[in-house]
């Protein structure tokens, strides 16, 4: 029963996957979160801007963010 | 020892920091301007405090030394473990944390849940921050007795540079407020980037630059080219497998550090409007991928240039000592006082705030002046301020309670992260879901850590510790929630996700 628990607690049932597919997932998580950002509403990003310019656009920013991360994940 | 020229330069350091954080002592007229700046507070001044605050010299001592025995992935902690935390925090919560007018976070939690899970939250960060102040006072006492040739009539070790830090911080956090904090901070963390990047940039030099960097490692032997791998298997023997860094890093404790951190999240409610508090989130995990750059490298420069240290923490003053001519020696001293200074500053002002708010004015005094609480803030600080003193050496007498500290906190990362999320995106969480996914993951939690040599196969498990009571938290305020009775709808507009636009609401 312990052996049981310390499996999953310890994520041994993880322990198969490769380091290409693990870098996959990391990728894979600033591609989504891309993606969600894309779906927030103009309007929501752009609350409290009196005149939008388009460096208002924190959907832009974000995406810096996330190309410059995906970016070291990438090669390291 | 610093030569008279760097001891010149710290010295006018400390009293520049101190001249300018007194100067904003005109703009303190009400306790919204001591907490929250007036709510005047630009995004980037705003990122670059946030940024400041986190990182202290134990941090480019600590991360370096890591950098040095176990190579980059130690940076997954300022990468994968901030931008995707402060993304998230900057688009749902701090919008939201700002609109309700908010002073902390707790002060969300009593309004989404109870009064019972908001003084829980309080008195457990109120802890947290007091004890830890003694440890940082301690860290800066050690760093200046190093440095400084004091005079022969200030024979008291260890306790002149208490006193120094003490009252150079406390003179304009007492008057400034968290103006004075945000707007030294932005200063601290100039001298902090250009201090930090220069140590990198000589390092590179000496080594023939990044090739000369790999090339030199791969020389070394197979067991260093891992050391340039973000990314280690489940079996490594590092403290960092990427099954711990992705769910217990990236999922539970990064989110907690940033959207539940009183000291990190007050900031962004002081932004002037709900634009400024988005982007300095957004601003501050850009400089945030920096960090690495100035801690990790070190690390990683020192295992070519002083290979064989019995201590991974020589690594950085190795460096410092090679590397760095007089003068640059001073600057790099004033940045990595710099970042203790910053630290210092951010938990007396939020200590102060969580007081003032979450416990003075709750159940102490409830209707007095505005004046009144302004007062008790300030006084809050004062009195912290000598706790800080005076607990100080305590963290030599017991090395151990900094870790126990920390060990503390992490109790409750989990779990206060679970009903924060669960909270803020669905309305049928109720109150009592909340406050038993709060006790029962810190349960969990504490049973772990008391149980983590029979249970974890890694000899520190905190990551893991963390995402496991986070989804008991989960769990248990999701059941418990089913099974009683929600807040009504209209209570929760403004603190649930998009609830009141889709009803038409403020829009």
């Amino acid at each position: 029963m312990l052996e049981h628990i310390k499996y999953i607690l310890n994520f041994e049932w993880l322990t198969n996957v490769a380091i290409t597919p693990a870098r996959g997932l990391f990728l894979g998580l600033f591609i989504v979160i891309g993606i969600l950002v894309l779906l927030i509403p103009n309007d929501y990003i752009y609350e409290g801007v009196e005149e939008r310019k388009w460096w208002h656009n924190l959907k832009l920013w974000a995406w810096l963010d996330l190309a410059f991360i995906f970016t070291v994940y990438y090669i390291f | 020892m610093l030569s008279g020229i760097d001891v010149f330069v710290v010295l006018f350091y400390m009293a520049g920091i101190m001249l300018l954080g007194f100067y904003f002592k005109k703009f303190i007229h009400s306790s919204q301007d001591y907490f929250l700046a007036g709510k005047m507070l630009p995004f980037w001044a705003i990122g670059m405090s946030i940024v400041v605050s986190d990182i202290g010299a134990l941090d480019f001592v600590g991360v370096s030394g890591q950098a040095y025995r176990f190579g980059i992935s130690v940076g997954n902690f300022d990468w994968i473990g901030s931008v995707p935390a402060m993304l998230l925090a900057a688009f749902i919560f701090v919008p939201y944390f700002w609109k309700a007018g908010l002073y902390t976070i707790p002060e969300y939690l009593g309004k989404r849940y109870n009064d019972y899970v908001r003084t829980l939250a309080s008195l457990t960060w109120i802890i947290f921050f007091a004890f830890n102040l003694g440890a940082i006072f301690w860290a800066s006492a050690v760093f200046l007795e190093t440095l400084l040739d004091w005079p022969a009539w200030l024979d008291w070790p260890v306790w002149r540079s208490i006193i120094l830090t003490a009252v150079v911080v406390g003179i304009y956090t007492f008057f400034g407020g968290l103006t004075a904090v945000v707007m030294t901070d932005v200063v601290q963390m100039i001298i902090m980037f250009v201090g930090g990047i220069a140590v990198v940039f000589l390092g590179f030099y000496q080594v023939g630059g990044w090739d000369g960097l790999v090339a030199k490692m791969a020389e070394m032997g197979i067991e260093h080219q891992s050391r340039f791998e973000l990314i280690q298997p489940v079996n490594t023997e590092t403290p960092f497998p990427w099954t711990g860094i992705l769910f217990g890093l990236t999922f539970v404790m990064a989110n907690a550090y940033m959207i539940g951190n009183q000291a990190v999240v007050q900031r962004c409610l002081a932004a002037k409007n709900e634009w400024h508090a988005k982007a300095s989130m957004i601003w501050g995990a850009f400089l945030k991928m920096f960090i690495p750059v100035m801690v990790l490298f070190p690390g990683l420069i020192a295992t070519v240039m002083h290979p064989g240290l019995e201590e991974g923490d020589q690594a950085f003053p190795m460096l410092i000592g090679t590397l760095l001519p007089i003068g640059l020696r001073g600057l790099l001293f004033a940045a990595l006082l710099a970042g203790l200074m910053s630290s210092i500053d951010s938990v007396l002002n939020s200590t102060a705030t969580l007081w003032t708010k979450d416990i003075y004015q709750k159940f102490i005094k409830k209707e007095a002046s505005d004046k009144h609480y302004l007062n008790v803030g300030r006084v809050t600080t004062i009195l912290l301020l000598i706790f800080g003193v005076l607990t100080a050496p305590v963290s030599k007498k017991f090395p151990g309670i900094y870790v126990a500290i920390q060990t503390f906190l992490s109790f409750f990362q989990g779990p206060i992260f679970s009903i924060l999320l669960l909270g803020i995106f669905f309305r049928r969480i109720t109150a009592w879901g909340g406050c038993a996914g709060l006790v029962g993951g810190i349960t969990v939690s504490i049973s772990l850590y008391l149980n983590k040599s029979s249970l974890f196969t890694i000899e520190d498990p905190f990551l893991y510790v963390s995402w496991w009571s986070f989804v008991a938290g989960f769990i248990i305020t999701i059941v418990v929630s089913i099974f009683t009775k929600p807040h009504p709808e209209q209570k929760l507009y403004g603190l649930v996700y998009r609830l009141a636009e889709k009803n038409g609401v403020n829009k």
